[in-house]
């Protein structure tokens, strides 16, 4: 094993060795310093790997040869190893990142960095006080020199206020020391705790005169380092102004250390602190990222997110008597996501030429980077497979355990702030117009470093995965086959659709005989839908980049989920669906503002699911989910409310579903019924979950399950009168979705038999229809080139099988006999009859008719009428698109016939949580207590019927002369909005008059305030940092009293 | 009547409220960095205050101070040895300041700390 010494000594003696080579000798001196910090990087390396396996134990290093007091003492255990490694391999890398500019300003500039990275470590790994004084000025002088890296004039003045905030910190914290020294007589930090290692032992001089405030002293001054708010105005500086390289080592391997040294601090001054650290973590990562929303400038705006990341682990520190030996596992699982996405990030940053937000989209010139992106920003965000995600986890389950509900609450309130701003630019960067500027450049010294990044990002997703004692994410099937065709890329979009499709059916068939009935519906959903929906990918050519990943990724959340059997692996199957789906919605031409709308409603239902799940678990770090009616009585009916919410943001309920219209119809033509038929369902099969598991539940003597039957039939109607308002096909057929899930809701909470049948009925009928008419009207606006209805008409000569598709779709959704639409309604009917709810139950009959309107308007305009003269040439949409059509057709006939395949088995399985009420089935027929359905009959008297009337008509039709549509004279001029004129815009002009009241868009209003509010509060708390350095002092010195007083009240 | 230990004290800790204050109020960057010498000045007198023992003597060991007899004879040497590393310190940072101070001269031409906010929100 490498002497752990050799960490300072290597460094120290490499940068005076620099001094004494010649000054032109710059390339070898940049060799030296490499191998100087790839020699820093094996050693922490080795030892990690020795420490970790048990071979090697935690070693102190005697500087002078003589035990604490007498000397300083260094100590190397598993942490600082993993630290150091951290600061050594981020300084490695920003070295070889910064070549150009190194070679420029030769070996003086290299020895400062490698002094910086010396002291880095010093302070991980130093016991002593004073030692630790000595590394945080040397670290505050070495930052200030290395700022002159940056070719930006503005990072001078950066630099200044850094080092006026720095002597204010140095002052204070040489004071606490030496009075730390007057109260403990020793400035051995394991000395002053008491007894080396144990945390919380033997804190007795800090109760002695001065020792509570010398304590206090150095708990500011440490804290000042990690850039709390408000003072933190330099630090924003200097990450605005300095070298991007810099910036990266600053915010990965200064933060790093600073956070150990605060947490070593701690262990000597006892838990009241923690609360402290807690409060500025949490104030911290709040008001920073609510400042980051209004930035454009990148490298601002990531200074803002590491200032708030440092602030979260601060939080982490601070729940450390909470966490117990878990300690380690969250808070370096937040430190390791941040160090690595922001080192990542900022390396990124320097490939750019121009510094706004939307210049980023160069990154599209190579999709490596792109991946790169997404990963580094999933990363920060905490979402799976990435270790942040298990450590928030973990966090959060700690939090709801101890009742500490505000800091979780804050905690994800900021994540979701984060998340905002953070895909807001992953959507300039997709769909915005790349700067006209040359090609990026991305030289292999600079692409490395972002390379090693992106790998260790995933690396260390594998790692926590491992340590988590969760599901370890990145083995399951679903995800590493979805990860697979990251390396698949290069393929040919039908090689990769075939293998698409052949793994959804194959992880069907390996998995069928774990499903019980209603499980198995929604499996055949997902997967055999899926791949069905899959096939309208053939029609795709080229490589189709980024498609196979994304859709990918969301089957595999939903293929984890329906296999879920603790909270963790549905939780995280959530998550994945989520960003699976947001990034296929991305894909369509005008969905950026509409896929970030999704997404942070998914992500915010998805918060309320984890606290859910986080109270319902009490501490533990998982619940099975068929213990989720095992929750105490106290707690079942706020867990209910939340899982709740979370699910009905998911299947778009009434004050939730503003993101629904864009993101569905703004998607590609076979993304739309992936998101529609298939995704929607997986909020209905979390609500059957919840509801089979938690059953009626009350709160504040509310019946909740009568609240949701509120929302169901609220939702259906007010999703059919906007859908029969809608010019743009697509969002018709958006919000009639939305629609549908408030009858599938409704029908959830009546919470009886055949209310529960009823919303299964309405989750097969909805993905075969939904996904039907997605694509018919998809391929109908690939050939016509508009999604407006009332610039189509008279499609049906020319695509006869579309029109064949929505007219069978309208059919089956209207609920009339004989498709399977009116087996729902059939259902229906009965199971209204066993409930109470009168109100409810009137406002969904009267969406129904409404439902009828949209549905007409839908066939009428688009397939019937005149054909329009620039349609005259379009073609039936193409053989793949229409393939699945047909094949959902044959579908809804069957199921129609023979829906007793389906429903039997899931009927009998119901019949568990509801005995009563069930339905006989007798041969073909199915007989409920009120009555009995022969779908068999029904056909065929609908068909004999049929057969007649268009019998007749062709009778006294047959002589009835055929007009074409030219063969009357035109006049008159073309009107100036043409649409105005025409019977199809504005189709339901007298309803809209009479109910147009009800169609404001309240909801979207309510959102857009929010986010606007959010937006203003951003930009007046960055007014805050003026750029004047007296005014950060003065931020600094206010902290510091204010935390100094609220600290003398602790201990007066 | 205060001893001497008091009287380092105070001035000590008046000369880092002086110090603290300036490098607050005044807007010339010289000046600011004056302030801050006079603040880490005052610091360095707080330490040797805290370290003083009334009746002892200097930690150097010699004929009249022997190992034997050091531990009750002399003032505890840590403080002092703090002061020089605290010193050697404050030197390097007030020179980084200084060569900062002078770079921005040349490129504003003004002293003026309020003349360097282009950074800022």
């Amino acid at each position: 094993m490498p002497n752990p010494i050799l960490l300072i000594a290597v460094a120290l003696g490499t940068a005076f060795l620099l001094g004494l080579l010649e000054e032109r000798r710059r390339r070898l001196a940049w060799a030296i310093s490499l191998a100087a910090l790839a020699f820093l990087s094996w050693v922490p390396a080795t030892w990690l790997l020795a420490l970790a396996t048990g071979q090697a134990a935690p070693v102190e290093i005697l500087t002078a040869g003589a035990p604490p007091p007498f000397a300083i003492n260094l100590r190397l255990g598993l942490a600082e190893a993993a630290l150091t490694l951290l600061v050594n391999l981020t300084g490695l890398l920003t070295t070889l990142y910064l070549k150009d500019r190194l070679l420029d300003l030769g070996r003086r500039a290299m020895a400062v960095l490698l002094v910086a990275v010396m002291a880095l470590d010093g302070l991980i790994l130093t016991r002593d006080l004073f030692n630790l004084f000595v590394f945080v000025e040397l670290t505050a002088i070495a930052t200030a020199g290395l700022l002159l890296l940056s070719d930006d004039a503005r990072a001078l003045a950066a630099g200044f206020k850094y080092l006026m905030v720095a002597q204010f910190i140095s002052v204070l914290l040489l004071i606490g020391i030496l009075f730390a020294y007057h109260a403990g007589g020793t400035l051995n930090l394991d000395g002053l705790a008491g007894a080396p290692s144990v945390l919380g032992a033997g804190q007795g001089w800090i109760l002695e005169a001065g020792g509570g405030f010398a304590f206090l002293l150095m708990f500011v001054a440490l804290v000042a380092e990690l850039k709390p708010f408000p003072a933190n105005g330099w630090a924003l500086d200097i990450y605005e102004s300095a070298h991007p390289a810099f910036a990266a080592l600053f915010a990965a391997a200064s933060g790093t250390a600073a956070l150990f040294a605060v947490d070593k601090l701690l262990t000597i001054g006892g838990s009241e602190w923690l609360g402290a650290a807690t409060a500025i973590g949490l104030a911290t990562f709040l008001i920073a990222h609510l400042c980051a929303l209004p930035q454009d400038n990148d490298r601002r705006l990531l200074g803002y997110s590491s200032v708030a990341q440092t602030g979260l682990v601060l939080v982490g520190i601070g729940q450390r008597d909470l966490l117990g030996d878990r300690y380690f596992f969250v808070a370096f699982g937040l430190l390791a996501a941040h160090a690595v996405a922001k080192a990542g990030l900022y390396w990124l940053s320097g490939l750019m030429a121009e510094r706004g937000l939307s210049a980023w989209a160069a990154l599209r010139g190579q999709p490596w980077l792109i991946l790169a992106f997404a990963s580094f920003l999933a990363l920060l965000t905490g979402l799976p497979p990435f270790p942040g995600f298990y450590a928030k986890w973990e966090l959060i389950h700690h939090l709801a355990g101890a009742d500490r509900l505000a800091p979780l609450g804050l905690i994800l309130l900021g994540t979701l702030i984060e998340a905002g701003y953070l895909f807001r630019w992953f959507g300039y960067v997709i769909k915005r117009p790349p700067p006209a500027s040359a090609p990026l450049p991305c030289p292999i010294h600079q692409a490395l470093p972002i390379l090693v990044a992106l790998v260790g990002a995933w690396g260390l997703g594998w790692l926590w995965g491992e340590l988590s004692g969760q599901t370890q994410l990145l083995l399951t099937w679903p995800l590493a086959f979805a990860l697979l065709f990251l390396l698949l890329e290069w393929l040919p979009s039908w090689v990769k659709n075939t293998l698409a499709i052949a793994g959804l059916l194959a992880f069907f068939a390996a998995t069928y005989d774990y499903y019980d009935p209603l499980r198995l519906i929604f499996a055949l959903i997902f997967l055999v839908g899926g791949a069905i929906i899959l096939l309208a990918g053939y029609a795709t050519s080229g490589q189709r980049t980024g498609f196979y990943p994304s859709a990918l990724l969301m089957y595999a959340g939903l293929a984890i989920l329906v296999l879920a059997e603790d909270s963790f692996q549905f939780f995280a199957a959530w998550e994945l669906l989520t960003i699976g789906s947001y990034f296929l919605i991305l894909r369509g031409q005008a969905a950026e503002p509409h896929a970030l709308s999704y997404l942070l409603f998914s992500l915010g239902g998805a918060f309320l699911l984890l606290t859910g799940f986080a109270l319902a678990a009490q501490g533990a770090p998982q619940l099975a989910l068929a213990d989720l009616g095992g929750v105490p009585a106290s707690l079942s009916g706020w867990v209910f409310v939340l899982l709740a919410i979370g699910f009905m943001t998911k299947t778009a309920a009434l004050g939730l579903h503003v993101w629904l219209p864009g993101a569905h119809a703004e998607a590609e033509t076979d993304v739309s019924p992936m998101v529609s038929g298939i995704l929607l369902k997986a909020g209905l099969f979390g609500l059957f979950l919840l509801l089979m598991h938690l059953g009626r539940q009350q709160l504040y003597g509310i019946e909740l399950t009568h609240v949701i039957l509120w929302i169901g039939a609220l939702t259906a109607l007010f999703g059919n009168l906007l859908a029969a308002f809608q010019e743009d096909a697509k969002r018709l057929l958006a919000w009639s979705s939305i629609g549908q899930m408030g009858y599938a809701l409704f029908g959830l909470a009546l919470m009886n038999h055949l209310g529960w049948l009823m919303a299964l009925m309405f989750v097969i009928n909805h993905y075969i229809y939904k996904s039907m008419l997605f694509l018919s009207l998809g391929g109908v606006a690939k050939r016509t080139g508009t999604r407006d209805m009332y610039r189509m008409g008279g499609l049906i000569t020319l695509m006869p099988l579309s029109f064949i598709a929505v007219l069978i779709g309208i059919i089956a959704i209207s609920g009339v006999p004989p498709l399977s639409g009116f087996g729902g309604r059939w259902i229906f009917y009965n199971a209204i009859l066993d409930t109470e709810a009168r109100l409810p139950l009137v406002i969904l009959f009267f969406a129904g008719p409404i439902a009828f309107l949209y549905l007409f308007r839908l066939i009428h305009t688009v397939f019937l009428g005149q054909l329009k003269d620039e349609h005259r040439r379009v073609r039936e949409a193409p053989f793949w698109i229409l393939l699945p059509q047909m094949l959902f057709v044959a579908l809804l006939i069957a199921f129609a016939l023979v829906p007793g395949v389906a429903l039997r088995q899931v009927d009998g399985y119901i019949a568990r949580f509801f005995p009563d009420g069930g339905l006989t089935w007798d041969g073909l027929s199915i007989v409920s207590h009120y009555g009995y359905w022969n779908p068999v009959s029904i056909m065929l008297i609908i068909g004999v019927i049929f057969m007649v009337v268009f019998a007749w008509l062709l009778f006294v039709n047959r002589r009835a002369q055929k007009v074409k549509q030219f063969n009357i004279a035109f006049a008159a001029e073309r009107p100036y909005r043409p649409e105005t004129t025409h019977f199809a815009w504005n189709f339901f002009a007298p309803y809209r008059k009479a109910l147009g009241f009800l169609t404001l868009p309240l909801a979207t209003r309510f959102w857009d305030t929010l986010a606007d509010l959010l937006h203003a509060a951003g930009d007046l708390g960055r007014r805050l940092y003026t750029g004047n350095g007296q005014t950060y002092a003065f931020h600094f010195l206010a902290f510091a009293s204010g935390l100094i007083l609220w600290g003398l009240g602790v201990r007066p | 009547m205060p001893n001497l230990t008091q009287i380092a004290l105070a001035t000590g800790f008046g000369l880092i409220l002086i110090g603290f204050y300036g490098a607050l109020t005044r807007r010339s960057l010289l000046r600011i960095i004056l302030a801050f010498t006079l603040a880490s000045t005052g610091v360095n007198v707080v330490i040797v205050a805290i370290g003083y023992m009334r009746g002892r003597t200097a930690p150097i060991l010699d004929e009249a101070v022997t190992t034997t007899t050091a531990v009750g004879r002399i003032i505890d040497p840590l403080p002092q040895a703090l002061v020089l590393t605290a010193i050697v310190i404050g030197l390097g940072v007030t020179a980084l300041m200084l060569a900062h101070a002078y770079r921005l001269f040349l490129r504003h031409g003004t002293l003026d700390i309020a003349a360097f906010r282009e950074l800022k929100w």
